[in-house]
């Protein structure tokens, strides 16, 4: 009967392994029950990814389409979708070309950039600006768009600009970088901006900053702070991880270190990344631990993270070891939600006490 | 009408339509004396010893709306970066006198704000060094409330003459008309004091929404290249534009632009620069004002612009535009920013209605406003926002 034999040729099921032999790197398959309940897990709490790219990945790509899929890039809605990304925070970033100016000047055009990207996405993507827009953006199908992180050389040394950029929709500002939080930690001048950023509702992301400035960040700051892309310096020695020590000191202020997919920082693959997740949570606590996916940045990332989809097989390889459902939440969500409100709640306190700091570099950091 | 009757009639005028005031520096001037410490400067108390304005005698003159200019110099080395300090300041201002001040981004804002008894907020940025050849940059002054650019200032930018500096792309260049398409797009107010007369009718070509002059006056009555010549005005009907008159005693009286010619060339005669502000500058310019009095510009010079201008134009494109904190002199009776009485009363004497004034202090302001809104609305829904650079445009150096 071998006329009757169905002539569709058999090959391996859609993701199987193919197993080749001289593959070193054979792929570790989740076990598709643990999958399945990393979908279910997503499904209830999304991630909040704390570093996209995108801004500035667009900024030469003479057309696209988000809504649609685009190859692109790392991000498109369809892939947002297949991870169970909720909310995604749009870093900024600036030229280092040289002239008055530039650095405001492309602040301003990357914010320009984002809600012109965002408005030609209205059926995928939302601007939002607080934890409850976050929420509100989820339970109407869209992914939600925070602004920031921005490197503090946007703000030229002034208080004025931190707050126009606030009023432009920024929520996060990396401090490193800048002449106020170098290597001897916050000048005067810095500490003012930070105090200037807790009345506003800025988060201070502490990533690439030298220890005197995260240690100092962290004390003085009335609402915790975060990591925008710090791993674990005890398991990788790169310069942007967090040693033990300002791990747990981070954890006791209940900030955020959110870990980057990036090869460079955590690793080649998913159980690298997973060691870093493990590592935090046990040194700063299931709190304190977050996720920057790092896409469109032009970092290489570790095999089988390589876009915005691939979230669950990272989630399925933590339930594989053991972290629970609160934990897993608190990781993709629910960490994210609790530092923005509670800026949010610092910011409306402190502008009952405070007006506007009208403090200049040039008065504080008299060198 | 005795002149005592006359002023109560303009204030009973502005009670009910008072003034849309196109062009004050307040925010200057708060930078230059103050350095933006609002205590030292406070605005809720009577400050006449140093600044035409604060919030008592906007009261007094019938203020209503105020488009607060974000200006900064064209040789401001980080222009962007000052302008957007400029608005800061604005915003504080804002949150710091809610119950006198109120946001305002659109003509609607203003009616509620005139039904509330509140003075309308807004922003104009006076020249396009604000936005260093970036269109975004212009998106940004737009989303932060910022609703007319002046195209320039004194200096030329590199899409745009000026009035007061050489010719150089003769009007508006290509990417100048792309910055005033894009105005157009979001509903941002073309305003053309301060530029060359090429760039006004090349601006007038270019747009499809109405224009603003927001402090120019007549150049038949006085002429100074900072006024607004009469073809100009003449195509004000068809756009549906405001020229808003300004008060500056240099620019509306001739006797003034005469004298202020005549004391610049007494400086560079002295081997000084004409707007040197030195010790020594500022001795030898004393000396001249001892031997050569200042001729005085008065209400009835700056109603000579209006009724010219009324003339040319029409009742329904003419506006105010005083230039308080901007200019060191000011003509008497309109000495500051409670003096605007003086001038409807004089309007009335001359036979203005009470139907003209209301629409030269507020209705043709908020309609034009309205109009450049509505303009955007079809926009906006055609066009996406342009991408456009100077390089693209006008050649590598921004300068064809």
């Amino acid at each position: 009967m071998a006329d009757l034999q169905d002539d569709i040729p058999t090959t391996a099921e859609v993701g199987e392994d193919d197993g080749l032999p001289d593959d070193p790197f054979v792929r570790q398959q989740p076990d598709g029950e643990l999958l399945e309940r990393a979908h279910a897990l997503l499904d209830t709490h999304p991630v909040a990814d704390g570093y996209s790219g995108l801004p500035w990945a667009l900024r030469h790509l003479p057309w696209y389409d988000l809504e649609l899929g685009e190859a692109a890039i790392d991000t498109d809605v369809p892939r947002l979708r297949e991870g169970h990304v909720g909310a995604l925070f749009w870093s900024l970033h600036l030229p280092e070309e040289p002239g008055p100016d530039r650095a405001v000047t492309a602040a301003l055009e990357q914010l320009d950039l984002v809600r012109t990207v965002v408005e030609s996405h209205p059926e995928g993507l939302r601007l939002v600006r607080t934890a409850g827009q976050i929420i509100d953006a989820r339970n109407c199908g869209r992914v939600a768009v925070v602004l920031g992180p921005a490197p503090g050389a946007a703000l030229d040394d002034s208080l004025a600009l931190l707050r126009i950029l606030h009023a432009l929709g920024l929520r996060v500002l990396t401090l490193a970088g800048t002449a106020w939080a170098g290597e001897t930690g916050l000048t005067r001048f810095g500490e003012e901006v930070v105090r200037e950023m807790n009345r506003l509702g800025v988060l201070a992301d502490v990533s690439g900053a030298s220890s005197d400035t995260v240690e100092r960040t962290i004390a003085l700051s009335k609402t915790p702070v975060l990591c925008s892309r710090s791993a674990a310096r005890a398991l990788r020695p790169h310069p942007a991880n967090l040693g033990d020590g300002l791990l747990a000191a981070l954890g006791e202020a209940k900030g955020l270190c959110m870990v980057p997919l990036t090869a460079e920082q955590t690793g080649p693959a998913v159980p690298d990344v997973a060691d870093h997740l493990d590592h935090i949570r046990r040194v700063a606590g299931p709190e304190c631990v977050g996720l920057s996916g790092t896409y469109d940045s032009g970092a290489v990332h570790p095999r089988d993270l390589a876009d915005a989809s691939r979230y669950p097989h990272l989630i399925a390889e933590l339930l594989r070891r053991g972290w629970s459902e609160t934990e897993l939440s608190l990781l993709t969500w629910r960490n994210v939600q609790r530092v923005l409100r509670s800026a949010d709640f610092t910011a409306r306190a402190a502008q009952q006490r405070r007006e506007a700091s009208n403090a200049r570099i040039t008065e504080l950091d008299v060198s | 009408m005795t002149a005592v009757a006359a002023l109560d009639e303009a204030h009973a005028l502005l009670r009910e339509f008072p003034v849309v005031d196109g062009h004050n520096d307040l925010p200057w001037a708060l930078r230059k004396q103050a350095g933006y410490d609002l205590d030292a400067l406070d605005i809720a108390r009577d400050q006449r010893e140093r600044l035409h304005t604060d919030l008592p005698r906007l009261r007094a003159g019938g203020v209503g709306a105020q488009y607060w200019s974000v200006y900064v110099p064209c040789e401001e080395p980080e222009p962007v970066a000052a302008t957007l300090e400029q608005i800061d300041c604005v915003r504080r201002l804002l949150e710091r006198y809610p119950a006198e001040l109120a946001p305002a981004l659109t003509a609607a804002d203003l009616e509620t704000a005139r039904r509330d008894g509140r003075i309308a907020s807004l922003m104009g940025a006076e020249g396009g060094h604000s936005i260093a050849n970036s269109l975004g940059a212009l998106r940004g002054l737009y989303a932060l409330g910022v609703r007319y650019m002046t195209l320039t200032h004194n200096d030329n930018v590199d899409w745009a003459d000026s009035a007061t500096d050489e010719p150089n792309v003769g009007g508006l260049s290509a990417f100048g008309r792309e910055v005033v398409a894009e105005m157009n797009r979001l509903g941002m107010l073309v305003d053309l004091s301060h530029v060359a007369a090429t760039t006004m009718r090349d601006a007038l070509d270019a747009s499809s929404a109405p224009v603003i002059f927001s402090h120019s006056s007549a150049r038949a009555v006085c002429d100074h290249p900072r006024n607004i010549p009469d073809d100009v005005l003449e195509r004000l009907p068809a756009n549906g534009g405001v020229a808003m008159v300004t008060f500056v005693p240099k620019f509306v009286l001739q006797a003034a632009v005469d004298w202020t010619a005549a004391a610049d060339e007494n400086l560079r005669a002295h081997g000084l620069h004409h707007l040197d502000t030195s010790a020594e500058a500022m001795k030898v310019h004393r000396a001249f004002e001892e031997r050569n009095p200042r001729p005085v510009a008065t209400v009835s010079t700056v109603a000579d612009h209006l009724d010219h201008m009324r003339e040319v134009a029409g009742i329904d494109h003419l506006g105010i535009g005083g230039d308080y904190d901007g200019t060191a002199f000011t003509p008497d009776g309109l000495n500051d920013v409670s003096g605007y009485p003086n001038l409807l009363a004089e309007l009335l004497d001359r036979g203005w209605s009470k139907a003209d004034l209301a629409k030269l202090t507020w209705q043709n302001a908020v309609r034009v406003l309205g109009a450049a809104e509505d303009v955007a609305r079809d926009l906006r829904s055609t066009r996406p926002a342009s991408l456009a650079t100077i390089e693209a445009l006008d050649g590598t150096d921004g300068s064809s």
